[in-house]
Parts: C-alpha cells; structure tokens; sequence
C-alpha cells in the first residue's frame, strides 16, 4: 500500500464527521467496510471481505422498517459489491423502492442503483415507468432531471410510447438543464426505436438554434447519428453548422465554456465530426465549410492537448471532405507540429492524421519521412503499429522490398498475436500486389 | 461513443465502473485484463491502446487510473481531456480530489459522471453547469 494511502488512512476521521466530500455523516458499518477495502492487500482478501458484506446485506434487508436514509447508505454499499463482480439479485427491488418512495437525495441514489444493477432487458424495469413519469411530471425541477437521467441510462422499446410525449414536452422547458436533457432522452430513443422519434425531426432542428449552446451542444450527439444514417436529408443543415462552428471558434460563447484558453473544444469536435460527413464526396457542401475550417486550423491553440485535439480534429474533417488544395497544405504542414512532438500522443496522431492524407496528397508521407523512420524505431507498441499501418498504405513499386524488409523484421519481434496476424496479411497482399 | 469508464488506483483494485453499454458475461475478467494491461505501460508511451475491436485511452492521477473504452470513431485526444475535466469537475467538487473522496462519496462521484456522460456521449463539458444540480440538492438536503 503506497505511503500515500497511509497518510490519507490515518486522516480517516475526518472523513467520518463527513466534514470532507459531502455533509452526510456515514454509520460504522460503512467506514469500516471502506477501510477493509483501502487497506486489503490482495485480491484474494478483497473476495472475502466483500462476500463478507454481501451475506451481512442480504441479512439486513430482511429486516422491515429500515428508514430510507439507511436504505440509501445500504444501496451505495450494494453498488461497492455489484461493481467488484458480486450477485446483489437480492437488493434490486430495494433499489426501485427507493427510486419511488425516497426524498430527494435518496430518490437520486436510488435511481442510481438501478442504472447500475439493471440493464435495460431486465424485467423490473417496467415497475419505473410510473415513478419515472411522475417525476417528469414533478414541478421540482431536480426530480425531473432524475426522471429524465434514468430514461438515458434505462428505457427499454417498450417504455418508449408511455414516456414520449412528456419527454418531447420538455424540450420547451424554461431551464436549459431539462432541455439538454430532454435531448439526451429523444437521442436514446432514436438510438433504440428510430421510427418512434421520426416525426419529431422537426423538433430536434429548432433545439439545434437553442439560445443556450449547452442545449445545442447536446443536440449535436442527435446530429451526429442522424447524418450518419442519412446524410442526403441533412444536406441542408451544412451552412448552420458551418455558422454554428463560426461562432464558437469566434468567441460567442460565455467564458464558462472555455477549457484552457480553448472554446467549448468538445463541441467544436462535435462539429468538426458532423462537417466531415456532409462534406465527404460532395463539393457544393465542401465549399460552404472551407472558410471556417481555414480559420479553425489558423486559430488552434496549440499550447495545451485540448488545442491540438481540436485541429487533429479540423485536420481529419480537411482531409474527408472534397479536397482544397491551399486546405490540405495547410493541413499538411499542421500534421509536421504533431510528428515534430516530443510527445508519444501527438506523434501517434500525427501517423493517423498522416495516414488518412495519403489518398489525398500522396507526396505529404515523403516530406515526413524522416520523422516516420524514427516512430517506427520508437519501443512505445501503441506508436509502431500506426507506423507500420502508415508503412503499408505508401507502398509503392520503389519502395516495396524495404517496406516489406521492415514489416517482417517486426513480424519477428513482436508477441502480441493481433500485430501478428495483421502484419501476416500486410504482408501476403503487398508480395500479391508486387510480385516480382 | 464511450463504452465505459474505469477507475482503478495501482494495485489494480476498481474503485468504479461505468458502462455506456451492457456488458459482456465475463466483465469482471476483461475489466481485470484491461487493467494489467495499462498498469503494465511506461510513463512516457502512449496514452492509447488498441484492445480486441476497440480502444482504451488512459491516464493516470497519483493513485488512480482513469481508463475510459471508445469505439473508432472518437477522437483519442479528445476524450483524454474529457480525462482531465472529469479530475478538474472532481476537484472542484471535493477540494482536490483524492482517491479516498471517491471511495466515500461513490455516488456523488458517479453521479458527477452522469451530468457528463449520457448514452455514451458527451454532453456537458462545463464544469460549473455538471455540479449544478448536485449542489442544489446537496444545499437543499442540508
């Protein structure tokens, strides 16, 4: 056990008032369960300390009369066992009942055991259906927000008409906290019975334009699965994305959104991803992106991950789109900062980024050369095998033999079975493709 | 999409478990799998790991490792700063979060995780929007 486990043991009754993490006090029976698992040597001791705790709780939910506040420390204890692989069957129902019955915190808890225990086939599920639509029709917004996680983390085909039109009524909810996730509910719903969402599409565009981008950052999760089963009927939406991406990436945003210097950089992906696709293979979309996609690889911070993440991001999207010249340069000589990197993250983006180019810019692989021998020669496995996979897809008739000289002497070294029989494959279709 | 999210500290011990997906039969095995797997890697290799049909983006925090599963279409970079923001929002949350924070306020530190992740997606990145409605209700059960 690290030095550090100690020292933070030994501070454990602070931890016992509460005092830190959260203002609830915890029973004996809790503490002393955390601290048999802090301080348990293997994972022979963990099994029987936590076989331990199953027998303990099945025996105490025997009992009647347990008040919710026990049940809800009972639960959280059951989700220690469920988590470390033990059967907690017993202590489902009890889990429901607290959803139903419970106050606030313990109505949350409860929900939050069932989202864990229960996946969405299970049977018991259904017994939710009622308290789950009366927390939506709760004039507590929290109880709403519950109601509209557990649909998220739940909802099974079958319980999606009884929930629907109340989800859908949410959308024009005051708080945008109920509408982001409102859209999350529609969005698992589209993912589990998309012809039952089919004639809110309408809907989810209006939540696009919402006046808060929490909301339409949310949205964009429906947008991304939408186009990718159906680009054509979204063609449309490319100059609103395009404008949306303006927008963030022109500082419209309120600074709470920014992440080290970067806006909203996950939703800027987000889009990247969705422009990707509407530009692919169609030159009338492609050019209604150009513009914002030149200002998104000039403006990327490339002071920290998060800004690097964002322009391996624009690059990918450059690269997917119908091809503009002064783009792909650009882009080209943006994938040069990632291989230039000390970092292994960066130069295994920058052979991906480098891969994906090729097609497209066949010259770009030459000018890295050097920079791709030496990732190749790297020890990091992860690194050599992007390499290998970028080594593959630049074989030409000058530069078979060495390639596949390189490929086999790796075929050699490496253990893992996977790299094995990928490079097995490499290889065979290479010596097919270049007899001689 | 997310297919889970793993916390594990270096002795390979789960300190929680999230899945995006329903699990394989043999969850406690391909989890144990995982986690030999990134304990085993040096400091400076790559914070990315192909594994069966899917990858495994990680990172590690004094004690904890946070292991997050993702299909091919996410962006690796990406979601090792959704990582680092789920730290950030934990810090901010229990004043510099340490592995003990975690074990006794397990479902706090999941229900963190769920203003965040849903139907293994992102959807809120903002710190001060996640911890909302966990400090309203914290407020309101006092």
């Amino acid at each position: 056990m690290t030095e550090v486990m100690e020292r933070t043991l030994a501070s454990l009754p602070m931890f016992m008032k509460g005092e830190l993490g959260g203002p609830f006090g915890v029973s004996r029976g809790f503490q002393t369960l955390i601290k048999a698992i802090g301080e348990s040597q293997s994972k022979h001791e963990e099994e029987r300390i936590m076989k331990k705790e199953v027998s303990y709780l099945q025996q105490k939910l025997t009992q009647p009369d347990i008040s919710n506040k026990h049940m809800k420390e009972l639960l959280v204890r059951l989700v220690y066992c469920n988590m470390l692989g033990h059967d907690i069957t017993f202590g489902y129902i009890h889990a429901l009942k607290l959803a139903q019955q419970g106050g606030l915190v313990e109505k949350r808890v409860g929900y939050l055991a069932v989202s864990l225990f229960l996946h969405e086939d299970h049977e018991l599920i259904m017994l939710l259906i009622n308290t789950i639509q009366k927390d939506l029709k709760s004039t507590n917004i929290l109880h709403v927000c519950m109601g509209l996680t557990a649909v998220c983390a739940l909802i099974s085909t079958e319980m999606i008409p009884a929930l629907l039109p109340m989800v859908e009524d949410k959308l024009q909810h005051p708080k945008e906290v109920v509408r982001k996730k409102a859209i999350m509910a529609l969005h698992r719903f589209y993912l589990k019975a998309p012809n039952m969402v089919q004639h809110i599409h309408e809907k989810f565009r209006k939540v696009l334009c919402d006046r808060d981008p929490g909301v339409m950052g949310a949205s964009l999760n429906i947008f991304y699965d939408l186009i990718k089963e159906d680009v054509e009927k979204h063609r449309d939406l490319t100059n609103t994305f395009a404008c949306i991406m303006k927008q963030v990436i022109g500082g419209k945003l309120t600074n709470d959104f920014t992440y080290h210097s970067v806006p909203a950089p996950w939703i800027q992906v987000q889009l990247l991803r969705i422009l990707g696709m509407l530009g692919a293979g169609h030159k009338k979309n492609s050019e209604q992106m150009y513009a914002v996609l030149d200002e998104t690889l000039d403006k990327s911070e490339i002071n920290h991950n998060i800004g690097y993440a964002v322009l391996y991001e624009c690059v990918r999207t450059v690269t997917a789109i119908h091809p503009n010249p002064a783009l792909l340069e650009k882009a080209a000589e943006r994938i040069g900062r990632f291989l230039r990197s000390h970092s292994n993250n960066l130069r295994y983006l920058g052979i991906t980024a480098l891969t994906s180019m090729l097609p497209v810019l066949p010259g770009v692989a030459g000018e890295h050369q050097l920079v791709v021998i030496e990732c190749l020669d790297d020890p990091d496995e992860t690194l050599q095998r992007k390499t290998l996979d970028l080594l593959y897809r630049m074989t030409g008739p000058t530069n078979v033999t060495v390639i596949c000289d390189r490929l086999i002497s790796h075929l050699s070294t490496t253990a893992d079975t996977y790299l094995q029989s990928d490079l097995v494959t490499k290889i065979t279709q290479l010596a097919e493709r270049y007899p001689s | 999409m997310l297919k889970f999210i793993l916390l594990v500290n270096k002795q390979g011990q789960t300190r929680l478990a999230q899945y995006y997906e329903h699990p394989e039969h043999d969850r406690v095995s391909v989890e144990r799998d995982i986690i030999r797997k990134c304990l085993a890697r040096e400091d400076n290799q790559c914070s990315f790991l192909e594994y069966k049909n899917f990858k495994l983006v990680y990172r590690r925090y004094a004690s904890l490792y946070f292991i997050v599963g993702v299909d091919h279409t996410e962006n690796e970079l990406a979601i090792l700063e959704l990582i680092h923001n789920i730290v950030e929002t934990y810090d901010k949350y229990f004043d510099k979060v340490c592995e003990l924070d975690i074990m006794f306020n397990l479902d706090k530190a999941y229900m963190i995780l769920e203003e965040m992740v849903m139907n293994g997606r992102i959807v809120e990145m903002n710190q001060n929007r996640i911890l909302l409605p966990i400090r309203v209700m914290d407020q309101a059960t006092q």
